[in-house]
């Protein structure tokens, strides 16, 4: 995976702000779609390389579940949890398909995570 | 009707997909994606699981899983190796430490190789000779362990039917001597 670092930084940023920025979220992770971790925040120890391989074997799932059932692209996946949630959603960046990853507790909010996933995703696609 | 798990494993390369779609009697369903490592020389790879399915003459169904090959990966081995009837772990003789791989699987299933029947296919053993057939036998007997080792080419729909011959007449066997 050869992305730019200046790229790389940027998508950090990202993640960072997201963490620090909204109760709850344990970790944030994009991954290409091959389930390399490109950049990670995390706020306890969670590991970005598992998180990332999974990511990308829930999100592949995910896919093919839309197209065996005819209800177009995939665009995201929500593993809801007695104890939070794990959001998976698809970004582009530099031209590139990645997936973006948030883990989070009870405290998060749902809604508002995939609303920011949605802004950052903007963000990201514009570099 | 009796219904069978077979899960397909190995190296990244090796044609678990291909193994998969050579003799599939529905349509398979593919989990590959766009391929970012340098290191392999391959345009996607499998990151979630394939999936196809045959129908045997007495009207037994065989239902086909694949995993991903990179062991980022092993915890789809654990979920799609519960409940299986065998393993088949394919092994690509041309990429640089055959033996090594098979380990890594025989590591990865350690616990499912207790119970359930395995056969180990090595593919391009024309063009790479080395290790032997005779190599990967004297490696699982290391970790006492006694599995058929056949050479495949698994676009071919018969040399993957072989190998699921073969680890039927396993199972038949341990059931046999059981």
């Amino acid at each position: 995976m050869n992305t730019p670092d200046h790229i790389r930084n940027i998508a950090y940023t990202e993640c960072q702000q997201l963490l620090d920025n909204h109760s709850g979220i344990m970790a944030v992770v994009i991954a290409s779609g091959d389930g390399f971790d490109l950049t990670s925040a995390t706020s306890r120890s969670l590991d970005p390389a598992r998180i990332a391989a999974m990511a990308s074997s829930i999100s592949a799932i995910g896919a093919v579940v839309s197209q065996e059932v005819s209800l177009g692209k995939s665009k995201s996946v929500t593993v809801n949890t007695e104890d939070g949630f794990v959001y998976i959603t698809h970004i582009e960046l530099a031209g590139t398909h990645y997936i973006l990853n948030v883990v989070a507790g009870q405290s998060a909010i749902l809604a508002q995570v995939i609303y920011q996933c949605g802004e950052i995703g903007k963000r990201l696609r514009s570099i | 009707m009796n219904e069978y798990k077979l899960v397909f494993t190995g190296t990244t390369g090796a044609g678990k997909t291909t193994a998969i779609n050579a003799i599939s009697e529905t349509a398979t369903i593919v989990t590959d994606v766009a391929n970012t490592d340098p290191t392999l020389a391959k345009a996607s790879t499998t990151v979630g699981l394939d999936f196809g399915q045959i129908n045997l003459a007495n009207g037994d169904r065989v239902r086909l899983f694949g995993t991903p090959g990179q062991t980022r990966f092993d915890f789809m081995w654990k979920i799609l190796v519960k409940d299986a009837f065998g393993l088949i772990i394919l092994i690509d003789n041309s990429r640089p430490a055959p033996l090594e791989d098979l380990e890594t699987y025989l590591n990865g299933f350690s616990q499912e190789l207790q119970t359930i029947p395995c056969v180990i296919g090595v593919g391009r053993t024309e063009t790479h000779p080395s290790p032997t057939l005779d190599d990967f036998s004297i490696k699982l007997e290391h970790q006492n362990l006694m599995l058929p080792v056949i050479p495949v080419d698994v676009r071919r729909a018969e040399d993957v039917t072989m190998l699921i011959d073969i680890l039927m007449a396993q199972a038949e066997a341990d059931l046999i001597t059981a």
